[in-house]
């Protein structure tokens, strides 16, 4: 112990607590700093979270509302019905070509009669106006009705996506001088028509639940169809995720030796979760569709590629819950004499379903907002315009999906569909958050401590 | 020096150090200190003893303010370091635990090597000027810690690596080498073997030259080897507060008594 | 349809199945259960396992194998029926119906925990596959070396992947570099400084972050943070004074995705920063303040120092993200391959190529399709490789505090 007997190189100093050096007022400073960053990158974070969400709500939420036009169509028997018959066959024959210059003459019709200042004078200088979707919702309605020929109708049909981009602020006159689409004459007149209440705004109930257009009439496209689309493959995950996941996860969890293949099992799970998405995009287009011949663009591949890719998810989350029921619940049931099998499915599985279910509801809305792997077995690129027939063709007919629909809106050349795919994440967001919502609830609902 | 009959050394020094008056801890709604009064004297190795939950782990970690870290924990009444109280607004706690060490129960040194362990303190107080004198603190640091001839060969060696008896003289080592005027040690042997526990125990002896140690245990015969006073606890009280010797041959207060026979804790 | 119905009839004959195994369970002890070894519904669970299992397995292989109509409808309808007579026969008093159930459903439990195996031999067959057959027109080492990428279905295409792995390498630097010091500075905050209030409302708006889908980045980067970026760095920007025309020519650039990709990335890094922090001890931190360290000398000196390996993991993890990372780029980042060392240039990864070669209207045999395989391939090795390296020096560290 002689090492003690060194006296101490240095003598302890016995300033005043209450008087704080320099050196500790420094240190003081640079902790200040310190917290500052760290509320600095905080509030990045949560900067960066509200830019996000203002932009999506700023650009999306006009998708909501759609430019209308009132016109009273006088449905000319001469033009309709050449024959004067009234046979749908023979109706048939008259295409959208035939309608659009009714429309024509009707919306000039307003017009005039309202008494309105403008340059143009043709019916046809109209045609800019009104969307090339009104010639077909006309046509549509007389051969559903040919009683209706010979009258006049009144029509709300859709303004052309100029005229809607014009009074949401997205044409701006300054802009158009290259653009043939529209006229500084014409976009006048609307201004006019609009004062008059001609041309008015609505909610677009079709944006919701309608389908897609093609890329030249930004004004008729909806999501509905891919919403469907999504839907039919949210429920092939459900079937398939949640029975195959929970039951890979009683094994790993309650049966697995630990042996070389349960570890075999345990490391592809793992790897799985962290495989870039867009690689099991690639497994769907070379197993389920060139080796399988699955029908591209279905949602039932789209499915049955999520579902693989929200495996290790559920997987992951299914375990953790089981985990957290306490040996003791098996000990008792082992202990009045049920097969270890009775044990986890009669007591141990029950216990832990609400964190199953709130682990496959996060893995769902993974899957749902997953768009990779969905381009490349062509659910991307699909127009998604009809509603598929009945349900079992609702999992095989071509579709897209609503991320997917979205990336087709972001790629078309017409920035009129920006806004659409703005529009369609916000009801994307809207799906996700009420997921994360229920989960949440669940998991409040049933938590349970032991 | 390898003197074993450690207690029958005089208490050599009445200079007060610590004065606490009065003084209330709680968690929360838990009362955990009730009152408590007692002069910690200078030079001196103060034992804090009583059963698990007592509240002298407590009260130690009060005497340099490390209950801070306790979002929950409140502290009232007055604890004086050299008549200044180390509970005023202007006490920046980083000055006092520079006077104030202290040593945990489980050896805990940093994931760094043995040199920098104990060159960490003197490092952020500044206390050296340049590397020849932090070396020199270490040198004598280690030397007092009674750990330098067995790691003087191997100072960037992983302080993690050595063994419990010797992590936990480190960490002796490196609360000393601040220079602090008090250790406090919460209960520094309960994870060590006998052997470990006696070198620290002969340690903690040592040190008594330069510091005024108080030290929380659980083991009444520890309490009896290395300290001159002995403070016993009682559900948040100071139950008797008295030379180490008359506490525990003559105690005054039947709990006490219970406590030391045997019969309580 | 017949798909559907075949379906309908195989469970119709497994309902049936059950039935009837209950059924013959207690007609062979005169209605008496106890004299039974298991309960009658095992038996009956039995017999219906046995009429659905193997028809549905035949039923896969025959689907795999492109049989139809007839054949697959008999096959399957065949398969259940023996499958009810032949277990059907196998009850009496002593059978231990429950084991055999549990036997069986043991059995499919193995196989549910196999599909993550079957999955990834799925992954690695597609890639190898397409990707040797991509090698036999195309010569490995002007994939693996070619400072060129200009694909044309015409033929005569370069294929060097040098170019689209930069664009991805520079893009996932760019993030890392967002990410990383904003996730780890609101990681050390959000577990050294905040109340338990703070920390549980913070985080779950953090992550909130990570919850978005990736689709909504690449929005984002295509009509907002590109066009921002092109209003400063852009021709018309405050740089066009120092460069001729600025530093950026298009919204689409390495920056543009870069930066939103390290949004992206903010909650990951800094969730898993804040899982390992946590794991470091307290006595560490009461060891650091019993010494008079402040907390952010403890944070510097002990706590990140001990933290390190499972933070550099954490990046790791984050980095294979951002490589895999597709619809941000796709939107983000540029078509045009490129070496380039201007962030604001447009280029192109990995990912993002991909898709290209794969959603056109090529000819899938054609070097220009099959490459995407191989550029796939590439990719899956890259970031396994980051992945299982990130994942074994966590877990190192983490038993290091165990």
């Amino acid at each position: 112990m002689s090492d003690a007997t060194h006296s101490a190189p240095h003598k302890p100093t016995s300033r005043s607590l209450h008087a704080v050096d320099a050196r500790t007022k420094r240190r003081n400073a640079s902790e200040s700093r310190f917290k500052a960053m760290g509320i600095g990158a905080i509030g990045i974070g949560l900067a960066f979270l509200v830019l996000l969400l203002s932009t999506i709500v700023v650009n999306g939420s006009s998708a909501f509302q759609q430019t209308f036009i009132d016109v009273p169509v006088y449905l000319d028997p001469a033009k309709i019905d050449k024959k004067g018959n009234r046979d749908l066959a023979d109706l048939k024959k008259a295409t959208t070509f035939t309608y659009a210059p009714l429309i024509q003459n009707g919306l000039l019709d307003v017009v005039q009669k309202a008494g309105l200042e403008t340059d143009l004078s043709k019916a046809k200088e109209l045609k800019n106006l009104i969307s090339a979707s009104a010639a077909a919702q006309v046509r549509d309605r007389v051969l559903a009705d040919p009683s209706l020929i010979g009258q006049t109708i009144d029509f709300k049909i859709l303004a052309s996506s100029r005229v809607d981009g014009y009074l949401k602020g997205r044409v701006k006159r300054a802009d158009i001088a290259q653009d043939k689409n529209i006229s500084v004459a014409q976009l006048d007149l609307t201004d006019a028509l609009r004062k008059a209440g001609v041309i008015h705004k609505g909610f677009n109930t079709a944006f919701i639940f309608g389908a897609d257009a093609s890329d030249s009439r930004a004004e008729q496209a909806g999501i509905g169809v891919s919403m469907l689309g999504s839907f039919y493959m949210m429920l092939v995950v459900l079937v398939l995720a949640l029975p195959i996941g929970v039951a890979a996860s009683i094994y790993l969890e309650e049966f697995a030796a630990k042996n070389r293949f349960t570890d075999l099992i345990e490391v592809n799970i793992s790897n799985l979760a962290a495989v870039p998405s867009i690689v099991f995009g690639i497994l769907g287009l070379s197993v389920f569709i060139q080796f399988a011949h699955l029908p591209q663009s279905a949602p039932l591949v789209g499915g049955l590629v999520l579902t693989l890719m929200t495996l290790p998810t559920i997987i992951i989350s299914t375990r953790a819950a089981l985990k957290a029921v306490p040996p003791s619940i098996r000990d008792a049931a082992l202990g009045v004499g049920a097969s270890k099998m009775q044990s986890v499915f009669h007591h141990v599985l029950p216990l832990a379903m609400p964190g199953i279910l709130t682990g496959t509801i996060i893995g769902l809305a993974q899957a749902l907002g997953e768009t990779a792997p969905l381009l490349l077995i062509g659910m991307v690129g699909y127009v998604a315009t009809n509603t598929p027939d009945g349900f079992i063709d609702g999992f095989v007919s071509p579709n897209s999906a609503m991320p997917a629909q979205i990336y087709e809106w972001a790629k078309r050349a017409d920035p009129a569909f920006y806004e659409r795919a703005w529009g369609g994440i916000i009801i994307l967001l809207v799906f996700l958050l009420s997921m994360n919502i229920i989960a949440i609830i669940l998991r409040r609902k049933f938590e349970r401590r032991w | 020096m390898n003197d074993m009959t450690l207690t029958e050394r005089a208490v050599n020094a009445t200079e007060n150090k610590i004065t606490a008056r009065n003084v209330q801890v709680y968690y929360g709604e838990s009362h955990a200190i009730k009152d408590v009064n007692v002069d910690i004297l200078d030079k001196t190795v103060t034992a804090f003893i009583g059963p698990s939950g007592c509240g002298k782990s407590t009260f130690l970690r009060c005497l340099n303010r490390m209950n801070d870290t306790i979002d929950i924990c409140r502290v009232q009444g007055e604890i004086l370091l050299d008549n200044e109280d180390i509970y005023d607004r202007r006490v920046d706690p980083v000055q006092l635990r520079a006077k104030v060490g202290m040593v945990f129960q489980k050896p805990n040194p940093f994931p760094k090597s043995i040199y920098d362990n104990v060159a960490y303190g003197p490092k952020i107080h500044g206390l050296t000027r340049n590397r020849a004198e932090l070396d020199e603190v270490v040198e004598a640091s280690l030397r007092k810690a009674a750990l330098w001839n067995e790691v003087k060969d191997r100072l960037t060696a992983p302080g993690t690596g050595l063994s419990g008896g010797q992590q936990q003289r480190l960490c002796i080592a490196r609360a000393i080498a601040t220079s602090p005027e008090v250790l406090l040690m919460d209960e520094p042997c309960s994870a060590l073997d006998p052997i470990a526990t006696a070198q620290v125990e002969e340690l903690i002896d040592e040190l008594r030259t330069n510091f005024s140690v108080v030290i929380v245990t659980h083991s009444m015969q520890q309490a009896a080897r290395v300290s001159q006073k002995t403070a016993f606890f009682h559900l948040g009280n100071l139950v008797e507060y008295d030379d180490t010797d008359k506490i525990f041959t003559n105690p005054t207060d039947p709990r006490t008594e219970s406590y030391i026979t045997g019969r309580i804790g | 349809m017949p798909v559907f119905w075949i379906f309908v009839i195989v469970l119709a004959l497994t309902g049936a199945g059950f039935v009837m195994g209950r059924a013959r369970a207690l007609s062979s002890v005169d209605g008496d259960r106890r004299r039974l070894h298991s309960l009658p519904s095992y038996a009956g669970a039995l017999v219906a396992m046995s009429a659905f299992l193997p028809a549905l397995a035949l039923f896969v292989l025959m689907l795999a194998l492109n049989a139809t109509g007839m054949i697959l409808t008999g096959a399957t309808l065949l398969a259940t029926l023996i499958g009810i007579a032949l277990s059907l026969r196998l009850i009496s008093p002593e059978f231990r119906a429950r084991n055999a159930v549990e036997t069986g459903v043991r059995g499919l439990l193995i196989a549910a925990a196999s599909v993550a195996i079957l999955t990834t031999i799925g992954i690695v067959l597609s890639l190898v596959f397409n990707t040797v057959e991509f090698f036999n027109l195309y010569p490995i080492k002007a994939f693996f070396l070619g400072l060129n990428w200009t694909p044309s279905f015409g033929g005569g295409s370069e294929l060097g992947i040098l170019p689209l792995l930069w664009g991805t390498l520079y893009i996932s630097f760019i993030a890392l570099l967002v990410a990383v010091p904003i996730g780890l500075y609101a990681a050390v905050y959000l577990s050294e400084y905040a109340s338990h209030p703070v920390r549980s409302a913070i985080k779950p708006l953090l992550e909130i972050l990570a919850g978005i889908p990736t689709i909504v980045y690449g929005l984002f980067a295509l009509l907002t943070v590109g066009p921002f970026l092109m209003s400063i760095f852009g021709p018309n920007g405050p740089t066009a004074a120092i460069a001729e025309n600025g530093w950026m020519h298009a919204g689409t650039a390495v920056m543009t995705a870069g930066l939103v990709m390290g949004i992206m990335l903010i909650p990951f890094v800094s969730s898993l920063s804040d899982d390992i922090i946590n794991a470091v001890p307290q006595s560490l931190r009461d060891g650091s303040y019993g010494l008079g360290a402040t907390k952010s000398e403890t944070i510097k000196q002990v706590i990140l120092p001990a933290a390190l390996p499972g933070i550099v993991g954490a990046i790791l993890l984050a980095a294979s993200r951002a490589i895999g990372e597709t619809m941000i780029v796709v939107l983000g980042a540029g078509a045009a391959a490129r070496l380039s060392l201007n962030p604001f240039d447009a280029m192109t990864t990995v990912t993002a190529k991909i898709v290209s070669q794969l959603t056109g209207d090529a000819d899938f045999a054609s070097p220009e399709a099959l490459v995407a395989f191989s550029l796939a391939m590439t990719l899956f090795v890259i970031t396994l490789g980051l992945n299982i390296f990130a994942l074994w020096i966590v877990r190192k560290y983490r038993e290091q505090y165990e």
